[in-house]
């Protein structure tokens, strides 16, 4: 359903030509019905990712296409059968939730019976009929990022865009919309474009992950897979200076592998088949300084921080 | 590092029978969808009418006093006139404020993601303009009307007149939304915005004939649209001798002045609405 191919974006900067490489040669595919996560921090290239596939950002290598239309040579086809739901409201403040859930109605191609029906619907779904009348200026954050969810699902696209859909909102706000999501998915009949810098809800949402940092994917696989890598546990030794020195001492003597990661004060270990409390013990043994020692399960945190880690430290 | 694995679907095309949008009805709901949000602003509609409806009925009329004949014109209709200069560019270029909140706060990344080509966003805003400036135009007339103003209008005139306007208001509404895509803040359009409305109209013979001007500043008068379309509107609706486009273009034939006057105008008014929609498409298109 999505189809990329070295899709490359580089921005000219004014005193060295091409010297920004927001997203580098990248290549992936998202079969019809799955729901394929974007990770990665700000500047990752995720947006830009998602830009040029909703045909806002030109490509300056390389190819995409939605539902078999190419998004540079046919971007009206392709925008027709996606809908995107922006990091930012992208909502008329003035205008009532109905007028804005017609708009984008008409301009996708429904006759007014059709998006009379279907506006009842998402209305209803969404739970927005108390609100649906009034001004989206009287909407507060969760409500309108709900309308928006609700607008793009109008056209019943065959790929939804989900740019940072939960980024700003409260914890109870963003439970819910994860539920909503969560919703869409086991609907399985949209392919779901999902980018966030939350792990825990690629963990959740997503069919598969692919790790973006510094505008290459350095990582794709499914979240089970990505944490089966690291195995069932992992050691944290926390220190209290610079972790760099202990997590050599460490490897130097093969209590970690080439796999551990430090960041700030702590070294991250994964055990793989080890087991926790001899792992622990050799660390108190071999008299590694620490403040304090701790195992845990491995969850998506753990790796991309050991991949994008290990790429600052290259 | 995790392997990259990636599953490549078919190529073909995912078979679905999708609706296209005619894109007639998609400019009428961006066209309606414009102006539902002008309507929400009416101070965007009345805040241009106040300087205009000022100059026509206060200081035309003590001008007119003062100056006592204008060439056997009434002169507070010789202003009002040229007031429409003021009013129409003032009224299009203010809209922009519109087109940056639309871009910074508005739904206008949803219009850019729709299956309708992007020209049509453009199209749709500018109905609006027209439309409103017309409408605004049609108040200031009615009233210098109320004050005393004479015109003298037949059919003919009323279509130069109509075609002068839309085509000067086409042209500045374009010019709103070059400036608009090329300003990033809305206190930046604000600061800007006056000078792009106003300046022309101190040229193009809003008070006076364009020839009661230094020679230089004539000349260049000549080759500006708004000066065409004041002489023309004037033609139309005040002095049927032309005597505005005879000092454009110095010819006997006043169908021939008007239609050459016409062209200029919306000569213009084509080419700054083909750049407007190419500043759009790129500033769209990052």
């Amino acid at each position: 359903m999505i189809d990329v191919q070295n899709l490359t974006k580089t921005y000219p900067t004014k005193s060295e030509p091409g010297a920004v490489h927001a997203v580098r040669a990248i290549s992936f595919a998202v079969a019809p019905g799955e729901v394929f996560g974007l990770l990665g921090p700000n500047g990752a290239g995720k947006s830009t990712t998602i830009g040029m596939l909703t045909t806002t950002i030109e490509p300056t290598g390389g190819r995409a296409s939605l539902a078999g239309h190419d998004v540079s040579t046919e971007p009206i086809a392709a925008r027709r059968a996606s809908a995107v739901v922006f990091q930012d409201p992208a909502v008329d403040l003035a205008l009532s939730g109905r007028r804005n859930l017609a708009v984008h109605a008409q301009l996708w191609g429904l006759d007014s019976t059709t998006a009379d029906l279907r506006i009842a619907d998402v209305v209803d779904a969404f739970g927005l009929d108390e609100l649906i009348d009034r001004d989206v200026s009287t909407y507060s954050g969760g409500q309108r990022r709900r309308l928006e969810i609700a607008r793009a699902l109008l056209s019943r696209p065959q790929v939804l865009f989900l740019d940072e859909p939960t980024v700003g909102l409260d914890p109870r706000i963003r439970f819910e919309l994860l539920d909503v999501i969560a919703g869409l998915r086991d609907r399985g009949d949209m392919t779901i474009l999902l980018t966030t810098h939350y792990l825990d809800e690629a963990e959740r949402l997503c069919d598969r992950v692919a790790i973006m940092h510094r505008g290459d994917i350095v990582a794709l696989d499914s979240p089970t897979a990505l944490l089966a890598a690291l195995g069932r546990e992992i050691l944290e030794v926390r220190v209290r200076g610079g972790a760099d020195t202990t997590l050599r001492r460490l490897q130097q003597l093969g209590l970690a592998g080439a796999d551990a990661f430090s960041v700030g004060t702590t070294v991250t270990v994964p055990l793989h088949d080890g087991d926790a409390r001899t792992a622990a013990d050799r660390v108190v043994d071999a008299r590694i300084e620490h403040v304090g020692l701790n195992t845990r399960a491995p969850n998506l945190d753990d790796v991309y921080l050991r991949l994008t880690g290990s790429s600052l430290a290259a | 590092m995790t392997a990259i694995t990636t599953t490549r679907p078919s190529s073909a095309r995912i078979a679905t029978a999708r609706p296209r949008t005619n894109h007639l009805t998609a400019l009428r709901t961006l066209t309606l969808r414009r102006f539902a949000l002008s309507a929400r602003t009416p101070r965007e509609i009345l805040v241009p009418l106040l300087t205009p409806i000022l100059f026509a009925n206060v200081i035309a009329p003590a001008l007119a006093k003062s100056t006592g004949a204008f060439g056997g014109i009434d002169y507070t209709a010789f202003v009002a006139i040229g007031t429409v200069g003021l009013l129409v560019p003032l009224s299009c270029i203010l809209a922009g404020v519109g087109l940056i909140v639309d871009r910074e706060n508005g739904a206008q990344r949803d219009l850019l993601a729709a299956p309708v080509p992007r020209s049509l966003l453009v199209l749709g805003n500018l109905i609006v303009a027209v439309c409103i400036a017309s409408l605004q135009v049609v108040a200031l007339i009615g009233a210098a009307v109320l004050r005393g103003s004479t015109f003298s209008v037949s059919a003919s005139g009323l279509a130069w007149f109509l075609l002068a306007t839309i085509g000067i208001a086409i042209a500045m509404h374009s010019a709103a939304e070059i400036l608009a895509a090329r300003v990033p803040k809305q206190e930046e359009y604000v600061g800007v915005a006056p000078a792009v409305a106003l300046v022309p109209w101190f040229f193009a013979g809003s008070f006076f004939r364009i020839n009661a001007m230094p020679a230089g500043l004539t000349v260049f008068a000549k080759v500006m649209p708004l000066t065409h379309a004041l002489a023309l509107m004037r033609y139309a609706m005040v002095d049927h001798r032309a005597a505005g486009l005879h000092d454009i273009w110095g010819a006997h034939s006043t169908t021939m002045m008007a239609a050459a006057s016409l062209a200029v105008v919306f000569a213009f008014a084509g080419l700054m609405l083909f750049l407007a929609n190419r500043v759009f498409a790129r500033s769209a298109m990052r």
